[in-house]
């Protein structure tokens, strides 16, 4: 774990930079933070949970100081869920504040599986939050990426220019080109930062061990590839799938629009045709628009969104992918070394 | 005049008459039963107040007699009331008439209203006229009365004016007529109503029945009867009836024929009597053009007779229609100067005056086709409503060849006319008469109309219905004996010139060739479609699969099926069906199932082949649309069966999929045959508890158990126990041929099964647990083994085989799956791509171009999944070469490289089972031919030229096989849309 202090800023020149709205460029988390998200993770670990992020925003940095959980959801009704969700959370507002500790809410985190996260929901809640908070983020937390050896924390916002589409909810082929936007640009990942007070340092500088190597470093080492990739190729197996169903959306559209565009063209052929023998006989011209015609009723383009999130996770498995299997490698020349001398 | 007439009924005079009648009518009510008795009685009731001694006949009534007599009894009440001007009783008696016309109407299921109802009608609006004259009486009257008045004034007016016609023809008559003769009218007119309600035939012999039993006297008799019926009509009419046959005159023919014509499809017309009309004009008619042009308005009218879409016309009228059209025939062939098309001007005046010896050509208007067209849709229809357990559709059936010889004789016609469109349609006709009947059924029929035809057809006939009942031997009589027998003889004579018997030669396929051929040279497309069509049925049942198969792929139906009508899509799907069960009785299986599968895809097999209305779950069909498709229901003697049908298709199915599930052990759902069996497998695996086999399903499912555990016995014994073989006529043949397709079905599950258990088999030890030869073991292992099923070699010395087990690794079996599903996906990109980039005038260049692209990628995708792990489900073998013998190839791995060069991704079954791209053909063909390749390169140790000989022969039935499959399957992916458009 990169354990980093960086000196406080005083609240008063916090105040004076507010004015000017920066992009949070980095997200500052206590330690303690990260080790409760991961605490509250890993415990629930097949069930993917959630909670509440609490702290500061000061600049271009938001301070994540403290967190709590949100109870997890049993097979209730959907209702009462979240009426209880709701209730929890302002109590535990009220709670804090009583106690005196940050009850600032800046965003939530929440566990994944294998990076599977980028889903509708994740958009719906990040702008439900987004309508409170200008700045919001959401940390991603990947319990059993960090099985082998790695911090897979991730803090992630939805760009600007997304935000706005999605308020239109229009995400037909115009729109996305006009707006310049490809799959790429809905999530925008910022740094994370994890910061601890020199107090804590000081004490982890005593705590540590002598030993030149920690329990997460031998974990990096692990030879066991396979159930990793097969989790990730059966993920990407679902993604083509979910794709393919996308595309003959697409498909289906434009057969229909091609129809529909021919079925138009005969009609306003006709039409013409006949304006053209009413002209002669001196008759009044028909108007060549009929909007009470269905043939001239625009087909509704399908949504975007759903391949864009597709492609995007997509990627995100490649990545993954890409990445361990360079580790993989280098473990094995690594292992080949060691069996040869 | 009301009271006049209704005073007169107690006359001596009156009953005098009464009797008379009734002697008259003796024979009628003799062989008449209920009908001609009912309606002496109800003369007899509406005619006196009340008579004791009629009180015990009445005993017996139909539901019509009743009707009737309620009817008379209200018209009675009426007359009183209105002796007592008592208006408001009046009213009630005239709602309750009204009540119970609609009763009578629908009792006798005839249009025409009963005479007494007129009769009450015309009484009503005398009364009320008078009671409206007298202006002092109306001021008198109490204002209930006055009211009701009022209310009768408007609504007689309203209601008379839907009678009109009748009010008027009644007005004419009972002036000028005895009033005797009035009731007789009455007696007659319910009758005739009754008649075709009751469809006795009896009902309609009544008529002139006598002049067949009494000969010369009864002749007059009939005739007699005949004038007072039509008397009524109007008596210039009557007038002229009466005449002398020999004083009618053509013009008063003419005249007498356009009345009768006019009065054609008016409401109130009685569609019987004008049909009698019209043949009596026949009979009298001058020339023989004119006797042809009122034929043509007889058959016509007979038409008429039945107004319903949904129910036939009466067997009778039919007959005698039959027989009409014959003798427009006679007439046709007696001068051939007349010449009979639709396009003759109707209003052409007296081109029928032309005699016999007028030597130009003379034109009628009339189209024998349509007649006979319409005559085969009655024929049709009434097989579709007589309930097919009866022996009435029996008897039905047996009017078969009269229809054939009828639909020769137009066909005569029309070629000797030059007509040939028309002699198309006709043969068509005839074909759909004759494809579906196998060899021995076109013999039977042969017989029949043989028989028929023979001098004493009628005793032959009448033996024939000696057991029915008699008013069918009676209604024989009547077809033997046409028209002309009843009234006064013909004017003009027309002998029996056209044959009355129907020549079929000895083959059936002779007559289809013949008829066939016709249809191919001038038929319009959709008559070719359906004689193709027919053909390919026809072909299909006597077991000539092959010629079949052809003539469906040359014509390329089942491209354009869906976009014919759907009776022709019916038959195309009844042609598929017979063409499966031709295919599995050539032990073609795959090419059987490939014909079945589509129509049992849907599950509503029933509606598809029009043998039953499927009840649908999801959604209530409105009565319009159920009466459409009852109407494109098959007769049941024509029906497939159904069970058979599927049997043979689960069958197919078991055998195609059993081993398939057997080698993709791995995930289940991956390559599916059939999806219908397997969905009744799964059902059946759900069940807790599973019983003996009881229908066709569950015997196929506890075979397909019994196959997948390795017990081919048990499979055999399961199947053979089924009770549809019986139907089959070569049953022994199929039994013998399904054993030893279990046999090699079940070698080749357990290969699958159990080959990565052994390291190496004996030849022998499968020979003996599957009791086949040996050369058949060794060709099946081998085909196998080409075919990268079995990962395994021989070694002949030891007469075993060597398995050559790798399994895939998880990883690499989700790598290829991966692999598979970013090819369909690059694939369905493309075509997107072309979609918005091509069309309009570029649409061949971007095909090119796609076609090129899409096999670029394609090769680019299955190149690398050859090189990696070698594509397809085939990875085993695939990864065998590549993992152990690291970069270089093993010989084995060479020869696979080189057959996926024969087509993409074919490779392995793949293309066998479900072609998704043309050009498969030729790599299946390669098959093979590389098969015996591939046996060479295998053994290495030198094969005994006995074990390459089997291998290499069913290598190349393998091919010819393959290649029938290929096309099969691409034919039947054709077959899909017709049941979409149902």
């Amino acid at each position: 774990m990169t354990t980093t202090s960086t000196p406080m800023r005083s609240f008063a020149q916090a105040a004076s930079a507010e004015e000017i709205v920066v992009p949070s460029r980095v997200v500052q988390i206590d330690g303690l933070v990260a080790l409760k998200i991961i605490k509250h993770c890993k415990e629930c670990m097949p069930a993917l949970v959630t909670g509440q992020l609490l702290g500061l925003d000061i600049g271009s940095i938001l301070e994540v100081t403290n967190c709590f959980p949100f109870p997890s959801r049993g097979g209730e009704e959907e209702d009462e869920v979240e009426a209880d969700g709701a209730n929890y959370q302002l109590e535990m507002m009220r709670c804090l504040r009583e106690v005196n500790v940050d009850n600032n809410t800046v965003g939530w985190y929440q566990s994944t599986y294998m990076g599977s996260f980028q889903t509708v929901e994740l958009i719906e809640t990040f702008l439900n939050y987004q309508e409170n908070i200008k700045r919001c983020v959401c940390i991603i937390y990947d319990p059993l990426r960090s099985g082998q050896g790695v911090l897979a924390l991730k803090a992630l916002k939805l760009s600007d220019s997304f935000m706005e589409l999605y308020r239109t909810q229009v995400f037909i082929g115009e729109k996305l080109r006009e707006k310049n936007m490809t799959w790429k640009d809905i999530f925008e990942e910022i740094p994370v930062k994890i910061s601890n007070s020199v107090l804590v340092s000081a004490l982890m500088t005593e705590l540590e061990s002598d030993a030149p190597a920690s329990q997460c470093d031998f974990d990096r080492l692990v030879l066991s590839t396979n159930p990793f990739m097969e989790k990730n190729l059966e993920f990407l197996i679902e993604c083509m799938d979910d794709l393919s169903m996308e595309q003959q959306k697409f498909q289906y559209y434009y057969r229909n629009l091609s129809r529909q565009q021919v079925q138009q063209q005969s009609w306003l052929q006709k039409r013409r045709a006949e304006n053209a023998a009413r002209r002669l006989s001196g008759e009044e011209l028909l108007p060549e628009e009929d909007p009470s015609n269905p043939i001239f009723k625009t087909l509704p383009e399908p949504s975007r969104l759903d391949s864009y999130l597709i492609t995007n996770q997509i990627a995100n498995y490649c990545g993954q992918v890409n990445g361990f299997a360079g580790q993989s490698l280098s473990k094995m020349y690594l292992m080949d070394a060691f069996h040869q001398d | 005049m009301e009271s006049r007439f209704w005073t007169h009924q107690s006359d001596t005079e009156s009953d005098d008459d009464q009797s008379e009648v009734d002697e008259e009518e003796a024979p009628i009510v003799g062989d008449g039963g209920t009908g001609g008795a009912g309606s002496k009685y109800l003369t007899r009731a509406s005619l006196s107040d009340s008579d004791e001694s009629d009180e015990k006949q009445r005993v017996v009534r139909s539901a019509k007699d009743k009707r009737f007599e309620e009817m008379a009894v209200t018209t009675e009440q009426m007359k009183n009331q209105m002796k007592i001007n008592d208006w408001v009783q009046l009213q009630e008696s005239f709602d309750r008439l009204n009540k119970q016309l609609e009763k009578v109407i629908r009792v006798t299921e005839s249009d025409t209203v009963p005479r007494l109802y007129i009769k009450g009608l015309v009484m009503l609006e005398d009364f009320l006229a008078q009671a409206l004259a007298n202006k002092e009486a109306k001021k008198k009257m109490s204002s209930s009365n006055a009211k009701s008045l009022n209310y009768m004034k408007q609504k007689l007016k309203k209601n008379n004016k839907l009678y009109e016609v009748e009010i008027e023809k009644f007005r004419l008559n009972p002036e000028s007529e005895a009033d005797a003769e009035q009731e007789d009218e009455d007696d007659d007119d319910l009758d005739s109503g009754g008649d075709f309600s009751d469809e006795e035939p009896v009902a309609i012999a009544g008529g002139y029945s006598d002049s067949d039993e009494e000969g010369e006297e009864g002749e007059e008799e009939g005739e007699g009867g005949w004038e007072t019926k039509k008397s009524k009509k109007d008596s210039m009419m009557d007038k002229q009836f009466k005449r002398d046959p020999s004083e009618i005159s053509w013009d008063m023919v003419d005249k007498k024929l356009k009345e009768i014509i006019a009065a054609r499809g008016r409401k109130g017309t009685d569609r019987a009597e004008q049909v009698e009309q019209l043949s009596y004009l026949a009979r009298v008619a001058k020339t023989p053009a004119q006797k042809l042009e009122v034929m043509v308005h007889v058959v016509s009218a007979q038409f008429d007779v039945n107004p319903s879409l949904n129910t036939h016309m009466p067997i009778p009228v039919w007959k005698k229609c039959v027989q009409n059209v014959l003798i427009i025939l006679d007439i046709l062939a007696q001068y051939p100067n007349i010449i009979m098309d639709e396009t003759s001007d109707v209003e052409m005046e007296n081109e029928t005056q032309k005699g016999a010896d007028h030597d130009g050509p003379i034109h009628v208007w009339g189209n024998v086709v349509a007649f006979l067209e319409r005559i085969d849709d009655e024929l049709f229809k009434s097989l579709q409503c007589i309930d097919p357990h009866t022996k009435e559709y029996v008897e039905r059936l047996r009017d078969e060849p009269l229809f054939m010889v009828l639909a020769q004789n137009v066909q005569r016609y029309v070629e000797r006319l030059y007509d040939m469109k028309a002699a198309a349609r006709v043969a068509l006709r005839c074909v759909e008469h004759v494809y579906y009947k196998p060899q021995e059924v076109y013999e039977a029929m042969r017989k029949l109309a043989e028989i028929q035809a023979s001098p004493d057809a009628a005793t032959a006939e009448t033996e024939a219905a000696a057991d029915g009942d008699d008013d069918f031997d009676e209604e024989a009589k009547h077809v033997k004996l046409p028209a002309d027998v009843k009234g006064p003889p013909s004017f003009v004579v027309t002998p029996e010139i056209v044959p009355r018997t129907p020549s079929f030669p000895n083959l059936s396929r002779l007559l289809m060739d013949q008829l066939v051929g016709t249809i191919y040279k001038h038929g319009d497309e959709r008559t070719k479609a359906r004689a193709m069509l027919c053909d390919i049925y026809h072909h299909a049942i006597s077991d000539e699969f092959h010629t079949a198969r052809d003539l469906l792929l040359m014509s390329h139906l089942q491209d354009s099926v869906q976009h014919m009508d759907i009776s022709t899509q019916i038959l195309f799907n009844r042609a598929m069906a017979q063409l499966g069960l031709c295919a599995f009785r050539a032990s073609l299986v795959t090419e059987a199932h490939g014909c079945l599968s589509e129509l049992y895809a849907s599950g509503r097999v029933k509606e598809l082949l029009a043998q039953g209305v499927a009840q649908s779950r999801y959604h209530e069909k409105n009565p319009e649309q159920e009466k459409l498709e009852r109407r494109r229901q098959m007769p049941f003697h024509m029906h497939i069966n159904l069970e058979l049908l599927e049997a043979v298709h689960l069958i197919c199915a078991m055998l195609l999929e059993v081993p398939n599930m057997a080698a993709n052990a791995h995930d289940i759902k991956r390559k599916l045959i059939s999806k219908p069996f397997r969905r009744l497998l799964d059902i059946n695996e759900r069940q807790t508890f599973t019983g003996p086999p009881e229908n066709v399903r569950d015997h196929v499912m506890a075979a397909t158990h019994a196959l997948g555990k390795g017990t081919w016995q048990k499979a055999v014994e399961v199947i053979q126990g089924l009770d549809v073989w019986k139907l089959l006529t070569k049953r022994d043949f199929v039994l013998e041929m399904l054993k030893s397709k279990i046999q090699e079905e079940a070698l080749r599950t357990y290969l699958f099964t159990y080959s990565s258990f052994y390291d190496a088999l004996s030849l022998d030890q499968l020979m003996t647990m599957f009791e086949l030869p040996e050369a058949h073991v060794h060709s099946i292992v081998s085909k196998m083994m080409i075919a990268e099923e079995l990962h395994a070699s021989w070694d002949q010395p030891t007469r075993s085989i060597v398995t050559h087990n790798v399994e895939p690794s998880r990883l690499q079996a989700l790598a290829t799956q991966f692999a598979e599903k970013l090819t369909v996906l690059v694939e369905s990109n493309e075509r997107a791509f072309d979609a918005r980039t091509g069309g309009g005038g570029l649409e061949g260049m971007s095909m090119g171009r796609r076609n090129k692209d899409g096999q670029d990628y394609a090769n680019v995708a299955s190149g690398r999944r050859g090189g990696d792990f070698s594509g397809g489900n085939r990875d085993r073998q695939g990864s065998y070469s590549a993992y152990n013998s690291g970069g270089g190839r093993s010989n084995y791995g060479t020869g696979r490289g080189g057959q996926s060069r024969g087509g993409r991704g074919n490779a392995g079954g793949s293309g066998y089972y479900r072609d998704q791209r043309a050009g498969q053909v030729g790599a299946r063909n390669n098959l093979g031919y590389q098969s015996t390749r591939y046996q060479d390169a295998y053994s290495s140790v030198g094969r005994t030229p006995y074990q390459t000989g089997p291998a290499s022969s069913t290598g190349a039935n393998r091919g010819a096989q393959a290649d029938a499959t290929g096309r099969m399957v691409s034919l039947t992916h054709g077959g899909t849309r017709p049941s979409a458009h149902f």
